[in-house]
């Protein structure tokens, strides 16, 4: 059956795609706004553990029951997020340190703060228990049910995946039809003339630095409640600077991103699904997960396409008067 | 106004201004990082200076301590010192993490294939081996970037997952250990004795477990040699002007891009002995859980040793005491050990923000005396 094989490949890229995306349109409206945040990472790691947390405690403490429990906790990862986010806004919009030392120390300390936030949840510091509840896996009405087998694609998703999908209507939206989208888009590409039209640029800074806290603590949230329902150290793998990758590759343009995050996503999915099929055999797993990060390189150095990064992403703005 | 003074300048030669207030920056920085972190130990309904003095006591309570102290701190001194010499020309080496990792790589092939080498020849092929590896991963982002242009942040970000995976596939394929037997582990097999780094903990009556090794003193070695290319030689000097001021440094006669890959090829053979302690002291072997991040770590004990040689030499004992400490507090405080991680982070982006604020002041007030010197030739 090869093409179950492959229909349950696309299945677990999918799941994948939903980690990518979310965290990649986080890093979207930041760089966007002007600030780069290469501590992803650590934003969706502080997601998994609060994610995971939220949902023991609405579902289980508080005794809501599952639809609830596990929706009030991934909102609750993500709300944790943006809370951890606004480190990373504080310090480099209000006090102007470099951002590539901000993020990586973001990452640094996300590691021990989930560590810190488990002993503190779970009594326990690198896992809480496993089996906890989740939404109800959700079958694609029509798509489901394709004939040889495509249908395991489109069945037993978490429904927060058609969520990573449509999302991209109300970002796009938000993004190119809004008068708050337009600004946050040109703080990030000229603050100086932001400024010079009436517009604070550090409201709009900060606002998308807490949104892409709020993406990547959502898609941690995920990957703990909806994928591996609990929380386990390094369970992001490293997702969050793949989804920075998918974001270069898109150029910072939220349709496109959803290509690279499915292209990445399937990726990842290859090596657990795909091992033995004819010339996948033949190269290793590991060389297999690296083309996200290749295939990055290629694009950057200008060898496929070009790419061009928000004008004004990495630098401080400096404002006259203080605003 | 013909009679404005000039105004005062005081005798004090720059370095000491200079080392004082970045002293100073730092000393602020801990005692904030200090205070927040008070806060935390009161939520826990312990005493703070009870808390802190149990950290920094065990740390010295006796030689075999302190040896582990020194331990944690060998591998961050060349991280550190890695992530300074790029910082120095303006470039940002996020890579140091992916390049000690194929340094690992290289220095263990290397000590698996020359295994016939007689005596301290071993090691010091693992180790060249090891600098290699580093400077050939240091090379792509250097070269991209002055050939592409490309982002070294980004690049070097992409170059860690690759050496990540790097790492998996030589562990579960040309480096797996084949036991007699036809078992399989994934790790590689145990390097001959005279690969390894000779110990230097028994000297000073250290037991067994401690691997305080020569590494130690290798890095030593190597803060002195990078104070001396950054302050003594060309490259030192055409460094700081490419990292302050790359346009006036292109128009003054320096090739940027040399300097570049200069820097980044020094900065990948210093990463390239991060995982020595690991490696050739501690372990013997590869293993594969090996220990990762210590590139990052570097960068947060670069910026606390304020990307000084000697800075970073100090810094990195601090980190190691800290570290040590995260026992102590499971043992002997009702603080959980992982308060030590939180302390850590906080204390960087501390010293980051005071760094910030302090070097802002420093240019405002700069900007103030050239002004003033400017409106005396007007005047007169």
């Amino acid at each position: 059956m090869p093409f179950e094989d492959i229909a349950v490949a696309v299945q677990i890229a999918f799941t994948y795609y939903t980690v990518i995306y979310l965290t990649g349109i986080g890093g979207l409206f930041s760089e966007r706004s002007g600030i780069v945040n290469i501590g992803l990472e650590g934003l969706m790691v502080v997601g998994t553990v609060t994610g995971s947390f939220g949902t023991y405690y609405f579902s289980t403490k508080l005794g809501l029951g599952v639809p609830m429990g596990p929706i009030l906790g991934l909102l609750f990862g993500m709300a944790c997020g943006a809370l951890f986010a606004l480190v990373h806004a504080l310090a480099t919009i209000t006090f102007r340190v470099d951002q590539i030392v901000s993020g990586v120390v973001i990452n640094l300390v996300a590691i021990g703060l989930a560590r810190f936030l488990s002993t503190l949840f779970f009594g326990q510091a690198t896992q809480s228990d496993p089996g906890q509840p989740h939404l109800t896996p959700w079958d694609i009405p029509g798509l489901s049910s394709l004939p040889w087998g495509l249908g395991r694609a489109f069945s037993g998703l978490s429904p927060v995946v058609p969520v990573a999908f449509l999302v991209v209507i109300p970002v796009t939206f938000v993004l190119y039809r809004t008068r708050w989208g337009l600004r946050l888009r040109s703080a990030g590409e000229n603050p100086e003339a932001t400024r010079s039209l009436g517009v604070r640029v550090a409201p709009l800074r900060y606002v998308g630095v807490l949104l892409s806290g709020a993406f990547a603590g959502l898609s941690g949230a995920f990957l703990s409640v909806e994928v591996v329902y609990n929380w386990r150290e390094g369970q992001t793998l490293g997702l969050g600077f793949i989804a920075l990758a998918a974001l270069i590759l898109s150029n910072w343009n939220p349709k496109r991103l959803m290509w690279a995050a499915f292209l990445f996503g399937f990726a990842q999915a290859i090596p657990l699904r795909l091992a033995d099929a004819p010339l996948i055999r033949e190269i290793p797993d590991n060389f297999i997960r690296m083309t996200p990060y290749v295939v990055t390189i290629v694009v950057l150095a200008g060898f496929v396409g070009r790419v061009r990064p928000p004008a004004a992403a990495g630098r401080a703005y400096e404002s006259a008067g203080g605003v | 106004m013909a009679t404005v003074a000039a105004p005062v300048e005081k005798v004090r030669p720059p370095w000491v201004s200079n080392l004082g207030g970045q002293l100073f920056s730092v000393l602020l920085a801990f005692v904030v990082a200090l205070f927040i972190g008070a806060l935390i130990i009161i939520g826990y309904g312990e005493n703070p200076l009870t808390v802190y003095g149990t950290l920094v006591r065990f740390a010295f309570k006796d030689v075999d301590s302190f040896g582990y102290v020194l331990q944690i701190a060998t591998p961050l001194i060349f991280s550190a010192l890695a992530i300074a010499v790029c910082f120095k020309g303006g470039l940002f080496n996020i890579g140091v993490e992916g390049q000690y990792l194929v340094g690992m790589l290289t220095a263990s092939w290397a000590a698996l294939t020359f295994d016939f080498l007689p005596g301290p020849l071993l090691m010091w092929t693992a180790l060249l081996f090891a600098m290699l590896g580093g400077m050939i991963w240091a090379a792509i982002p250097a070269v991209l970037k002055v050939k592409t242009g490309a982002h070294e942040v980004v690049t070097t970000i992409m170059l860690n997952g690759i050496a990540v995976n790097l790492l998996g596939w030589a562990l579960n394929g040309p480096l797996k250990y084949r036991q007699e037997g036809g078992q399989v582990a994934a790790r590689t097999a145990n390097f001959k004795d005279n690969a390894l780094v000779p110990d230097l903990g028994h000297l000073f009556g250290m037991r067994e477990s401690v691997h305080l090794s020569w590494l130690l003193p290798l890095g030593f070695v190597a803060a002195a040699i990078v104070w001396f290319v950054i302050r003594r030689m060309r490259l030192g000097y055409e460094a700081r002007a490419v990292g302050s001021t790359p346009g006036s440094a292109r128009a003054g006669g320096i090739s940027v891009g040399a300097v570049q890959i200069k820097l980044f090829m020094l900065s990948g053979a210093l990463a390239g002995l991060i995982g020595m302690q690991q490696l050739l002291a501690d372990k013997g072997y590869l293993p594969v859980n090996f220990v990762s991040q210590l590139g990052f770590t570097g960068i947060a004990v670069a910026f606390l040793g304020q990307n000084n040689p000697v800075g970073i030499v100090a810094a990195s004992v601090v980190w190691g005491v800290l570290s040590r400490g995260e026992s102590a507090l499971q043992l002997e405080t009702d603080v959980p050990r992982e308060f030590v991680i939180i302390l850590q982070g906080i204390l960087i982006l501390s010293v980051m923000v005071i760094y910030q604020i302090t070097r802002r002041r420093l240019a405002r007030r700069q900007l103030q005396a050239a002004a003033v010197v400017e409106q005396v030739p007007e005047a007169a």
